[in-house]
């Protein structure tokens, strides 16, 4: 859609998923010194420096999550990368990875690649895109090897909570099942919800846990592509293996960034989370006045927001063509740019995902001409 | 115009460092090595401050240890980061308190970072360590054996300049650190999983609380339960224990 958005001139995005920041001035400051410095220019070791890594364990010691930097923590080139060398280091051709619908649009890819079967967990979006527990132990198969989602979630903006956490790391341990949880939004939670529980501060499953963070969204670095992996040293050496033949190590230059990041930039991490906070408050009263359009559940995290399109309101703007036909004409119509739900699970259907990780001026004129074109089909 | 004043900054930073140190004069404990510093200096700060009082002992306040951040560690002060007001202020500060502060701590424990040749030169202009922790000496590139020596050259400095009655611990499984020991006057301790190490761990064993080990030294022997995970953060234990009987 992004792609498609890029042809059309004037195009307002709320499609893709950045942050509208630049990468804060002591994280590049702290990567040019490095380049100058010839600290870039070779090979680090496979999983890492050993600065960054243990930077990183202090790091997570802090959320209260305890790895050895040694031999439990892998610096990845993005945490698509990560994902796709855990899946590729525990998949055979044929298993099953249970993913949440609606959920992260690239997961499936990733274990495609790995020769896995992505099969679907509904969550139910009248309970705030809750995790059904026993819809997903009923979906546990002889070939379910892991359980792959982002907390918080990615389209939803919800949160998956503690008791819910509990309950999957319980049916983990009862099928012998993987858990990869990716954390990319954990510092974007608005509204005292508090700090995110994390199944990774859960000790009783650190062997069969996969812990997954990305810089790109907290620093604004998506360009950067670094990332991390934590997980018990026996599955990070099988993971280390896939990591080395893909990519050998992640981007020097971006490890020293990344280091740079945690030990400098709590501030700017904070500036970001307000930042989105107030775009999130005025894409939720600008999405209040479209209640003849959308129907939502207000997001308590990350920078999305996953309205539902009235019925009606689909069948007149895309007749039999769903949410792909309807973001179509949104995109072509009204020149707002967003995903269509289908993109994100078959429980994504008949929503849309809008990003206020955009300007505020972006958001605004986004919704001026969606008004506009609602008002206009409609009056 | 940036390089210039950074090196203002640093030239007074260091001066009033200098000079509160001579003011003071506290025992400092340095800990050098590639990895591992802060875990060490977090141990020992634990176990001194058992042993003296919250008060009486001080760290480096996050991984304050180059040459424009000892000065903040050893003053107590926060970065000025890239705000050349905030570095102003911090200069006044620093002045008021090498000048006219009156509490310091007895006890300074100071994580020191050395990476290139000449970083040690400027630290050791600053402090004068008694005590000294080697870590480790380890690489984060595929091929780095040359930098591996120049940072070894590095701590040889440091180790030499320590006086008779100082102390050494060395990292004995490291072999770069080991041979440390005959580069200095300073009684040396090692610490280590080896045989040959005079305060040792056995039977590490972990689980899912963390990791369990024996510790043998000056024959006694104790079990020890820490939570986190990894051989590093044994080291940093008993290197600090060690720390702790002799001081």
């Amino acid at each position: 859609m992004e792609l498609r958005a890029s042809r059309i001139p004037g195009v307002v995005s709320l499609a893709q998923g950045v942050p509208s920041f630049d990468t804060p001035d002591a994280i590049k400051n702290a990567a040019i010194e490095a380049i100058e410095k010839g600290k870039v220019a070779k090979y680090s070791l496979a999983p890492g420096t050993l600065e960054f890594r243990e930077t990183i364990a202090q790091h997570l010691e802090r959320e209260n999550k305890f790895f050895d930097f040694e031999t439990e923590i892998i610096a990845t080139a993005g945490s698509i990368e990560a994902i796709t060398a855990t899946l590729l280091a525990i998949l055979g051709p044929g298993d099953e990875v249970l993913i949440p619908d609606p959920t992260y649009t690239s997961y499936q890819a990733a274990i495609k690649v790995a020769r896995g079967v992505p099969v679907f967990v509904p969550l139910s979006e009248e309970k705030h895109w809750a995790l059904d527990i026993q819809e997903f132990e009923k979906l546990i198969t002889p070939r379910t090897k892991a359980f792959l989602f982002c907390n918080p979630n990615n389209p939803t903006g919800t949160m998956f909570k503690r008791n819910q956490l509990h309950a999957l790391a319980q049916l983990a341990i009862k099928h012998n099942l993987y858990i990869l949880s990716d954390e990319v939004y954990k510092d974007f939670i608005f509204n005292g919800e508090g700090k995110l529980y994390s199944l990774a501060e859960l000790r009783g499953i650190r062997d069969r846990l996969v812990y997954i963070f990305s810089f790109s969204k907290a620093y604004a670095m998506t360009g950067w592509r670094i990332a991390y992996l934590a997980t018990h040293q026996d599955l990070a050496k099988k993971i280390l293996a896939v990591h080395d033949a893909l990519v050998t190590c992640a981007p020097v230059v971006s490890q020293f960034a990344a280091q740079a990041a945690l030990e400098m930039a709590d501030e700017d991490v904070e500036t970001f989370k307000n930042y989105f906070q107030k775009r999130r408050d005025l894409t939720c009263k600008r999405l209040d006045k479209m209640n003849h359009v959308f129907e939502y559940q207000k997001p308590d995290s990350a920078y999305f927001v996953f309205p539902r399109i009235k019925r009606e309101i689909i069948q007149k703007i895309a007749p039999g063509g769903g949410s792909w036909q309807f973001a179509i004409e949104l995109l072509e119509k009204a020149k707002v740019a967003t995903v269509p739900g289908s993109a994100f699970g078959p429980r994504g259907e008949n929503h849309i995902r809008m990003c206020f990780g955009r300007s505020e001026k972006d958001i605004n004129l986004a919704f001026d001409r969606l008004e506009k074109f609602f008002g206009k089909n409609f009056s | 115009m940036k390089s210039i004043f950074k090196k203002i900054v640093q030239f007074h930073l260091k001066l009033l460092t200098k000079i509160t140190l001579w003011r003071h004069r506290p025992f400092i404990i340095a800990v050098a090595g590639s990895t591992n510093k802060t875990t060490t200096k977090d141990y020992i700060l634990k176990f001194l401050r058992e042993k003296y009082g919250e008060k009486e002992v001080r760290g480096n306040p996050k991984s304050y240890n180059t040459e424009i951040g000892l000065p903040l560690a050893i003053l107590y002060l926060d970065s000025g980061e890239s705000s050349a007001l905030r570095w102003l202020k911090i200069l006044v500060q620093a002045k008021m308190r090498a000048l006219f502060g009156r509490k310091f701590p007895k006890k300074l424990v100071l994580e020191l970072g050395v990476e290139e040749k000449g970083d040690m030169k400027p630290l050791l202009e600053m402090v004068r360590p008694n005590a000294v922790i080697v870590t480790n000496i380890e690489g984060s590139y595929t091929y780095a054996n040359s930098s591996l020596d120049n940072v070894f050259g590095e701590l040889k400095l440091l180790v030499q300049q320590l006086p008779k009655d100082g102390y050494l611990f060395l990292n004995c499984d490291d072999g770069r650190v080991k041979e440390l020991k005959n580069f200095t006057k300073a009684k040396v301790t090692t610490f280590g999983f080896s045989e040959e190490a005079e305060a040792r761990a056995e039977n590490l064993r972990t689980d899912a609380q963390g990791q369990t080990f024996d510790f043998i030294f000056q024959e006694k022997q104790e079990s020890v339960r820490i939570k986190k995970y990894g051989r590093t953060n044994i080291y940093a234990w008993m290197a600090a224990k060690v720390v702790k009987s002799f001081l």
